[in-house]
């Protein structure tokens, strides 16, 4: 990659590791700090609809952190969530378009929860900063669905 | 006692009676103003409700709410919880939006009582 699909690709890696942080507890500020937050930004995760504009794309990250916060599988791990494999960006003009796999694992009362979806992300350069306007993933299968609203449901993992 | 509250995008809209069979009808993402004009209209119905009473609220179309949406919704749903009427269900297809009201529904001791029928 060049020195502007670098740049782009750093970005991705921080939307990422801003992920990992809202799946563990750690509060949504740094997916706050990724996102432009514009009216046009879009973002559908494995579960649910489409989110349009940052007061949609905002709610559906913060509700995906009350449900993570639930999530009690973090205390004797030391690997991160998830990780993205195969990451490819291309970058025309100010525009990065970004393919790559999400792959995550959940350690469940009931054993491990796997997830590997492909994932799409599109990012902005504003004022210098590349920033995330576009995500999206696959819908996760029903069976990881059920056990994460299960877990919903109960109030625990 | 009908009321309608918003626009195509978002909003809600109440049919029917609260002492037989009511339905409320929430969708999209509600700005402060929705989610206070429903926290009044909540406040209106649901104490209207009565032993006999069937409560349909169809989320199939509301998105995940921000703090506004779910603090009207919290309220809605406690009042509720202090309610007498015979069964409520609850609808809705997008799965985050299903999570936020299972959040709720919980937070609200009303798990127990308000199904979901998708």
């Amino acid at each position: 990659m060049g020195l502007v699909e670098d740049e782009a690709a750093q970005a991705i890696h921080q939307f990422y590791a801003a992920l990992d942080q809202l799946l563990r507890g750690f509060g949504s500020h740094a997916m706050s700090e990724i996102w432009d937050h514009g009216s046009e930004v879009t973002t559908s995760h494995p579960f649910g609809d489409w989110a349009r504009g940052w007061g949609e794309v905002s709610a559906s990250w913060e509700e995906t952190h009350a449900v993570f916060a639930l999530y009690k599988g973090h205390a004797a791990r030391s690997d991160s969530v998830g990780k993205i494999d195969g990451l490819h960006v291309l970058v025309v003009g100010d525009m990065a378009l970004a393919t790559s796999v999400y792959k995550g694992t959940m350690y469940m009362s009931e054993g491990p929860l796997r997830l590997n979806v492909n994932c799409t992300n599109v990012a902005r350069r504003i004022d210098g900063r590349w920033k995330i306007i576009h995500h999206h993933t696959d819908q996760a299968p029903p069976e990881w669905n059920a056990a994460i609203g299960a877990m919903v449901q109960r109030g625990h993992s | 006692m009908p009321s309608e509250v918003g626009t195509d995008v978002a909003g809600f809209r109440t049919t029917g009676s609260p002492q037989s069979s009511l339905r409320v009808e929430v969708w999209g993402y509600w700005t402060p103003e929705i989610a206070q004009s429903f926290t009044r209209d909540a406040a209106t119905f649901v104490p209207k409700l009565t032993s006999a009473s069937a409560l349909l609220i169809d989320a199939t179309n509301l998105k995940p709410q921000a703090v506004e949406g779910q603090e009207a919704l919290r309220v809605f749903f406690r009042t509720l919880a202090a309610a007498s009427f015979d069964k409520a269900a609850l609808q809705t297809d997008n799965v985050l939006t299903r999570m936020q009201l299972t959040r709720l529904l919980r937070e609200c001791g009303l798990d127990g009582r308000v199904g979901f029928e998708r």
